[in-house]
């Protein structure tokens, strides 16, 4: 049960890495990339590390999303060819 | 070419590291080098005995290691400053900048959750932030919660709100907070008798050296968190913030 679900942890972190990666949609790619860190907050929870649980969500999955979306606002939301 | 070179070097890097994390100890054994060294046997069975906390692990961050703990939230604190100097500050009495010129409106559905959850995470926060020293958290993590909570709430209400609600005036001055604790409680072990960074002051009768540990514990963590908040508050402001000529006054 545990190796199931970090099994299915692991290839989500994966895919979502490599969608956000290679998706032409910055928006799109930023919110992919907070899915990554909400996905990476609940392995942190699983390898018994809280501390950095609770540091993942808020930082990394809270602040740094709506600073990226600000900064993609300021500029432009496409990626030139 | 360019492009097989580069899959190449990825598949070699990808190929070294899973061989080195087949190398490392597996989760939770009892013969991992961590649980046998003299270390982890010395922070077990002396912490609270030595440090007076209630918990090993805030025992362990503050109290064995709170220069490594000064140190790291200096450093933290200077590359936010960085970023901050680099961003630039919204002029001060020119707060009346906001971003919230998107063409679609915010929803009432949205702006009236936001107005009903930002009261609890900030309690949350708290909660975080003062139970620090017994449980997961601490000051930097409730921080981050507060900054993110304001945050939520700058993004739905547009600057003018939340800058009416976190004045210029406190944010300024609050934003070193982290440090300036820190390097105060430090000194109070000084002045208690001890060395730098000594909670458990040796001038005063041994009973009540575990009230102090705790609630100096506690200064140090409001510290770092209120410090933590403003920053990254005041980071989101100076990113959303408009330049003087576009600014509109409400």
């Amino acid at each position: 049960m545990g190796t199931a679900l970090n099994l299915i942890f692991i290839v989500l972190m994966v895919a979502t890495a490599l969608l956000a990666v290679f998706a032409r949609d910055l928006l799109a790619a930023v919110i992919i990339f907070s899915v990554y860190s909400l996905i990476m907050a609940l392995m942190w929870q699983r390898l018994q590390a809280p501390d950095l649980a609770l540091t993942e969500a808020a930082v990394g999955a809270g602040v740094t999303t709506v600073l990226f979306v600000v900064a993609i606002f300021k500029t432009r939301r496409r990626e030139e060819e | 070419m360019k492009s097989v070179v580069s899959l190449l070097f990825i598949a070699a890097l990808l190929g070294l590291l899973l061989y080195v994390v087949a190398y490392m100890p597996p989760m939770g054994d009892p013969e991992n080098p961590t649980n046998s060294s003299d270390v982890t046997t010395r922070y077990l069975e002396k912490a609270e005995e030595e440090t007076h906390t209630v918990n090993a692990i805030t025992g362990i961050i503050l109290n064995y290691r709170g220069y490594d703990t000064m140190g790291e939230v200096s450093v933290i604190f200077c590359a936010l400053a960085a970023v901050l100097a680099v961003l630039g500050r919204e002029k001060r009495g020119k707060i009346y900048a906001y971003a919230d010129r998107s063409r679609v409106p915010s929803s009432v559905i949205v702006r009236t959750m936001v107005a009903f959850l930002v009261p609890f995470i900030i309690l949350f926060s708290i909660y975080t932030i003062l139970h620090g020293e017994l449980s997961p958290g601490g000051g930097f993590q409730g921080g981050a919660i507060i900054g993110a909570s304001m945050i939520i709430f700058t993004t739905i209400f547009g600057l003018y709100e939340s800058s009416e609600r976190i004045p210029q005036k406190l944010r300024f001055p609050l934003e070193g907070s982290a440090f300036i604790t820190f390097f105060v409680v430090g000194v109070l072990g000084l002045v208690g008798g001890g060395n730098f960074l000594t909670y458990a002051w040796p001038n005063i009768a041994t009973d009540l050296q575990p009230a102090v540990v705790l609630w100096l514990t506690i200064l140090v963590e409001i510290g770092i968190g209120v410090g933590g908040a403003m920053v990254l508050i005041s980071i989101l402001f100076s990113m959303i913030r408009e330049e003087e000529e576009i600014a509109v006054a409400p």
